[in-house]
């Protein structure tokens, strides 16, 4: 009895499950396939998983309409956004982990109410101020403000890191004669890389994800690639334009694929660090 | 440590939060009262107007015109209105009127509250409330069920496939929403594949975008599909933390598979449910690509989308601010469970 009820058991939830990796998968696989085929061939009234294969949306994507400038502006701004956000991260997340005062208390408070806030809030301000100062379309400004849109959720993080470090590891150091400063760069930066590398695919994907302040603050030449998909949206593009978009998109996808193959590990270890550790 | 070298370690990050957080927040308040607009002034223009056979007329019109400055620059004006544009914003005398009637006649307290419905849904901002708290309100028990069921399902499989499954598992999360709404999208084109299939098996041509049902319908599905994963690993870890014994203790007592859910292992999960929800209530709040990319405002709006039209395609720097300053009123409002929550335990550790 126990045995059956068992085997229906793995039946239904391996089914579940089954049926919950094809729609994870799905969209997809459908988006790559349909990338290397022809508008006709593409949108058929008598789909197939077969057709003739053309790599020529991606050519016109990628050198017609010059999409690896915005690949190197993507390159740029989020790896820059990823250092300086680590670096000043790490600095914030550490005192957060070793001071017990109140003011620790407000500033997380405070980045958790800032955390929440929808970024089109922010985007309102920035147009304004930074269009009258002349600030337009600046690697510097978007990595500043994607930099500092980060920081809530980063300090966050590296503090719930930093705790797991024992306190006693600095402190022996400062007993031994070091500043704060010393003990953090001699002590804590050699063991702090697990957590640093954790938080950094955080902020990585933040920033290579972000469409809206992008989209809004660069122009012209100085737009990222995920920015860039904006100009192929809208329902009333010819077929040819959507071909490039689909061809765009997938180009857009497949560095996080590599990205979640290699950090598979420490992505999941980042989501769960806050929530399950409490 | 000390309180100065705290502030020293933390001084950049608060910089940062400080100049292109909190201060923009202090502008959008600022913005919010004000009005800009280039100065006009009402001038006669004399304009020849051709006529035909290469005559022309000379037409004198009074027009408004931009006032120049000394350099020939326009001049822009700044007025204090005051909380006038955040009463249009917010269309609070729209509100007002509806609920003062008339209503119709001949009608039972159900249809009077239809037609408050309807006539306050029909505002722009109040539409977008609606489609979010309607986004928020359906998707989140959806996640939390898909994620605890595929997490139950993962914990079953051999160890050696379960990393495969996370790396799926975690693609409609992690991959660029802009994409994976774009995804969904061309999916459900007229000639779609979705479409062409059902209508092979026989539903006939279904125009899922050109109605607001299914518009509606679909954006909260792919919210779900959206944030499923993110339930999933929270809870898929939280079941790698349960104590066997307890389990075990269940099953000698005879327990079965539905009991031991509901009885040890969702007591278990309890405080993971609640930040779960806790933040994708804060996500679903600021649902913005799903609604740019379907191109379907009309049918199902955000409160972000909302403001980003206004800001981004109108080009109304004021009225944004106004729902801007709405939005943190939201914010706000859905913070304070969990602020009280925050207070109560730091007081608790005082």
């Amino acid at each position: 009895m126990r045995k059956r009820n068992s085997f229906f058991l793995t039946a239904i939830t391996n089914s579940g499950l089954g049926l919950w990796l094809f729609l994870a998968m799905f969209p997809f696989f459908w988006m790559f396939l349909i990338s290397l085929r022809t508008p006709v061939d593409a949108f058929s009234s008598n789909p197939t998983l077969f057709a003739p294969v053309t790599f020529k949306h991606y050519f016109h994507v990628w050198f017609v309409d010059e999409f690896w400038r915005y690949g190197i502006n993507t390159a740029i701004v989020t790896l820059a956004t990823v250092a300086v956000s680590l670096t000043v991260g790490c600095l914030a997340g550490y005192a957060l982990a070793r001071y017990g005062g109140r003011m620790g208390f407000w500033l997380l408070v405070a980045a958790l109410v800032f955390r929440a806030l929808p970024h089109v809030v922010l985007l309102t301000a920035y147009k304004p101020i930074f269009y009258e100062m002349g600030l337009w379309s600046r690697y510097e400004i978007l990595i500043i403000v994607l930099v500092a849109i980060n920081q809530p959720f980063t300090i966050w993080m590296l503090r719930a890191f930093f705790r797991s470090i024992p306190k006693e590891l600095d402190e022996a150091a400062m007993i031994d004669g070091c500043t704060r400063w010393k003990a953090f760069r001699l002590v804590i930066i050699p063991v702090m890389w697990p957590g640093v590398i954790t938080a950094g695919l955080f902020s990585f994907i933040l920033a290579y994800n972000d469409f809206l302040i992008a989209s809004q603050l660069m122009s012209g030449d100085m737009t990222t690639m995920t920015a860039a998909l904006g100009n192929y949206m809208g329902q009333n593009r010819s077929m040819e334009r959507l071909m490039h978009g689909i061809a765009g998109s997938v180009s857009v996808t497949i560095p996080l694929l590599f990205l979640i193959l290699i950090f598979q590990k420490q992505i999941v270890e980042g989501m769960t660090a806050g929530a399950v550790k409490g | 440590m000390k309180a100065k070298t705290f502030l020293a370690f933390v001084a950049p990050s608060v910089a940062s939060m400080l100049l292109l957080i909190a201060l923009p927040l202090v502008g959008v308040v600022f913005l919010s009262v004000y009005q800009s607009y280039v100065k006009t002034e009402l001038r006669e223009v004399t304009t020849e107007v051709p006529l035909f056979g290469g005559q022309t007329r000379e037409v004198t019109r009074t027009v408004p015109q931009p006032v120049l400055d000394e350099n020939g620059d326009t001049i822009f004006i700044w007025e204090y209105v005051g909380g006038r544009n955040l009463r249009e914003a917010s269309e609070i005398e729209g509100v007002v009127e509806t609920f003062r009637g008339p209503f119709p006649q001949n009608e039972r307290l159900g249809g009077k509250l239809n037609h408050v419905y309807k006539r306050i849904s029909n505002y722009d901002f109040w539409s977008a409330l609606e489609f979010t708290l309607l986004y928020t309100f359906f998707t989140t028990p959806a996640i939390l069920i898909i994620g605890l069921g595929v997490a139950l399902a993962v914990n079953r499989v051999t160890e050696g496939l379960r990393g495969p499954l996370v790396f799926i598992s975690l693609l409609p999360m992690i991959v660029t929403p802009i994409v994976s709404s774009s995804a969904i999208f061309w999916m459900f084109l007229d000639n779609g594949i979705v479409s062409v299939i059902l209508e092979q098996l026989g539903f006939g041509q279904i125009y899922f975008l050109s109605n607001q049902i299914s518009t509606r319908i679909l954006i909260i599905l792919y919210g779900i599909w959206f944030a499923a994963p993110f339930a999933f690993i929270i809870l898929y870890a939280g079941l790698q933390t349960m104590p066997r014994d307890p389990l075990e203790s269940a099953m000698i007592d005879g327990a079965n598979a539905w009991q031991r859910l509901r009885y040890v292992i969702i007591p278990h999960l309890t405080p993971l449910l609640a930040v779960i929800t806790m933040i994708h209530v804060m996500d679903a709040y600021r649902v913005f690509e799903p609604i740019l990319v379907f191109g379907t405002s009309v049918y199902a709006n955000s409160v972000q989308y909302l403001t980003y039209f206004v800001l981004g395609v109108q080009d109304n720097i004021h009225k944004a601010a106004a729902y801007s300053i709405l939005t943190i009123i939201g914010v706000v409002i859905l913070l304070i469970p969990i602020l009280r929550h925050t207070f109560k335990e730091q007081k608790a550790i005082n």
